[in-house]
């Protein structure tokens, strides 16, 4: 794995940590050398392949804006989106029931009973005029008195010209998130804070956008205020259940980052510039993932992928089967690149049985046959050389221990390079093997990513004994980092393994980051 | 690989559009909660014709509602459309007949093939069939279409439902060959089956 030459290796000698070349030219005078924004281990070479969104604050702050830009875009709609409306909006004297597809999740639960009552996580979607759109648990159908008091709470405080937030009572935090023509409401029994739980609407209410576009969205709810939204999303309830599941297991959608298949840098340069060359006039962005994990990401010069919709992507390829029966075409709007209109994505598996998926992202509906031949080139070049087999082979381990770093005490981590939104960890350690355990751990990060991230106080560093596991949280410039250690470990020792694991990632970056994204 | 003929499914959500398609090009049937096509999917599949081979590319479309607006461009250029309906679900009917209006305004050239899916339920149990033979049966002649029962479950009429089309846009390929030779119309307005967005391949 670490047979190729380096381009930049970590100097051990002077107890440095960042690249020797960049040491010399940019970042001499630096006073903490490695741990700045661009020099971090993981930091890409070239130009960095998503959206930068530095920090979770930049994200909040840029939802924001989103907003108010949204507002202006929509006013200027255009003439190709009127169009497909149409098609819907005629269609609209076809008053069926809510059929099948919705009953045929295992949503039967009675909404007045206590099992109901406790489940940890609640999402509720409405609608302005207060028609229920979407829960997790139960049907909607039961819910619309409780639909109602919600609705009434937001308009009740709209009217004073005000805009409620949260509602804490009882060990339940109530939070409310306005997105006209959307209303969305989580019910919590945790200690995640506000903006958290914010963050995870957030990524619902983007999820529905994915799916309809925005200015789809505002054109139904203008014509017609008390439409029932679910004859639209049917059939797409299981995407947004399997996001919910993700934003509690997935720490990409904690640390608003990715994390990449390890695979040494010699092939995956060959499977990039395969991909690279496997062009086409309207094809934005190429996507390889395994499972989920990226490959490789090939982007148009200039245009830049949001982790978000980076997401978005990866959960609507992880939900569904659908793309192993052909060659998939849907139409999918990328929320954070802009909502108001579809791009157009070719989806399939490089074998029948295969982990590999090609996502091919183009800007013209028209171009099926063309994508396809794109996938066709780029399995021809690849199918070649090496690199396919050395892809495949890393299929197999897709992660690694945490052994391999060498602390005996470190059961874990999350490490996330800033400057790339790329991050890694290793797989879990038999102790957090059950679904109870991780989601147990991932909570334990969770609460320490919210007080790093802290709207008021944030903090930069963060210790916590714990009678299962001592954790440790550290945030600079350049990375994020969260480490799980045996409860017998001591500060001293953790602070100590934080150096002795940043040299390791920085000797493994080659294979665990994508370090020269490519474009066309 | 050549695709010769454009074949659209077309029909309301989980009446089997999906299955059918999955019966006849991999010979399974799948059992496991129902997931619904997201967008449409693609597959070309050969079929031997006499002494000919013709490849169908077959477009497998969403039955949901969203997709509605996306459907022209599944079913412009396609030789033969799938229409689908669940004889178990009334409401699938009326939906196989918004189809079919679509088809005749949008799209005069292309086969109709009324198809009724699950028949194994019906088999089962007679009292849960909505949609009756001969009203299909008439419906079909109506609209001058081919009409199938299917089931993908036990795959009792789906080979034969595919040979068909692939037969039919045979012999109607060499018709439009023969025609062609004949001469230009110039006052035929412009057409759209000698169309196919397969044409790059």
């Amino acid at each position: 794995m670490d047979g190729e030459a380096p381009r930049a290796r970590a100097s051990w000698e002077n107890g440095s940590l960042a690249p020797v070349d960049r040491l010399r030219t940019e970042r001499a005078d630096s006073p903490t050398p490695g741990l700045v924004e661009g020099t971090e281990p993981g930091a890409g070479q070239k130009s960095a392949m998503f959206v930068h969104a530095q920090s979770f604050e930049d994200l909040n702050a840029e939802v924001e804006k989103d907003a108010r830009r949204d507002d202006e875009v929509d006013r200027s709609e255009g003439e190709h989106a009127e169009e497909e409306l149409k098609v819907l909006v005629r269609e609209e004297n076809i008053e069926e029931p809510p059929n099948s597809p919705l009953e045929s999740r295992s949503k039967e639960e009675d909404v007045s009973s206590e099992a109901w009552r406790s489940h940890r996580k609640h999402v509720f979607v409405l609608s302005e005029a207060g028609k229920p759109i979407y829960t997790r648990y139960g049907t909607e159908e039961a819910l619309s008195s409780t639909v109602g008091v919600m609705i009434a709470l937001v308009s009740f405080v709209e009217a004073e010209k005000n805009i409620i937030r949260s509602i804490h009572a009882d060990g339940y935090k109530v939070v409310f998130l306005s997105k006209s023509p959307l209303v969305l409401v989580g019910v919590y029994r945790t200690c995640q804070s506000d903006k958290e739980l914010l963050r995870e609407l957030q990524y619902i209410y983007y999820q529905i956008v994915s799916l309809l576009t925005l200015t789809q969205l505002n054109h139904i709810f203008q014509h017609k205020q008390n439409y029932d939204l679910r004859r639209l999303l049917a059939g797409s309830e299981y995407l947004t259940d399997n996001l919910l599941l993700r934003l509690d297991r997935d720490p990409g959608l904690l640390l608003s980052a990715v994390t990449c298949l390890p695979l040494a840098t010699s092939a995956r340069d060959v499977v990039s510039s395969s991909l690279q060359a496997a062009k086409a006039t309207n094809l934005v962005f190429s996507i390889l993932l395994a499972g989920d994990q990226l490959v490789t990401l090939i982007r148009k010069k200039d245009q830049f992928l949001h982790h978000i919709d980076l997401h978005l992507v990866f959960n609507l390829v992880g939900s569904s089967s659908s793309f192993r029966e052909g060659e998939g075409w849907t139409p999918i709007c990328l929320p954070k690149f802009n909502t108001a209109g579809f791009f157009h994505a070719h989806i399939s598996y490089l074998e029948p049985a295969s982990q590999l998926c090609l996502i091919l992202v183009s800007t013209d509906r028209e171009d099926f046959f063309n994508m396809s031949d794109c996938k066709k080139r780029f399995l021809e070049r690849l199918s070649k050389r090496s690199a396919y087999q050395a892809l495949k082979e890393a299929l197999k381990s897709p992660s690694y221990s945490v052994a391999q770093v060498g602390i005996p005490e470190l059961r874990h981590f999350l490490y996330k390079s800033k400057s790339s939104g790329l991050y890694t960890s290793p797989e879990f350690p038999v102790m957090y093997q059950s679904d109870e355990e991780q989601e147990r751990l991932m909570g334990l990060y969770q609460d320490l990513h919210s007080c790093l991230h802290h709207p008021t106080r944030p903090l930069s560093y963060f210790y916590r004994c714990g009678e299962t596991e001592n954790l440790l949280a550290w945030v600079t410039s350049g990375f994020e980092l969260y480490l799980c250690f045996s409860p017998l470990g001591t500060k001293a020792l953790a602070v100590s393994a934080v150096t002795k694991l940043l040299k390791w990632i920085r000797k493994e970056e080659d294979r665990l980051f994508i370090l020269t994204p490519l474009t066309y | 690989m050549r695709v010769d003929a454009k074949v659209v499914m077309l029909g309301k959500e989980s009446v089997g559009k999906t299955s059918l398609v999955e019966r006849y090009v991999h010979h399974r049937f799948l059992v496991g909660p129902y997931q619904n096509t997201i967008g449409a999917a693609f597959v070309a599949k050969p079929i031997q014709v006499g002494e000919k081979v013709v490849t169908l590319g077959i477009w497998d479309t969403a039955g949901s509602e969203r997709y509605e607006a996306m459907s022209r461009i599944y079913y412009r250029g396609a030789r033969a459309a799938l229409v689908c309906y669940d004889l178990s679900d009334s409401s699938s009917f009326q939906r196989a007949r918004f189809w079919v209006k679509e088809l005749q305004n949008c799209e005069e050239h292309c086969k109709i093939y009324l198809c009724g899916t699950k028949s194994d339920l019906i088999d089962g149990d007679r009292s849960l069939r909505q949609i009756d033979y001969h009203d299909a049966q008439d419906f079909a002649e109506e609209i001058g279409a081919q009409h199938f029962e299917t089931s993908s479950k036990t795959g009792k009429n789906v080979d034969e439902l595919f040979q068909k089309v692939a037969e039919v846009y045979n012999s109607t390929a060499f018709q439009y060959m023969t025609a062609e030779e004949t001469g230009v119309d110039l006052g035929q307005k412009k057409d759209s089956y000698f169309y196919t967005c397969c044409h790059n391949n």
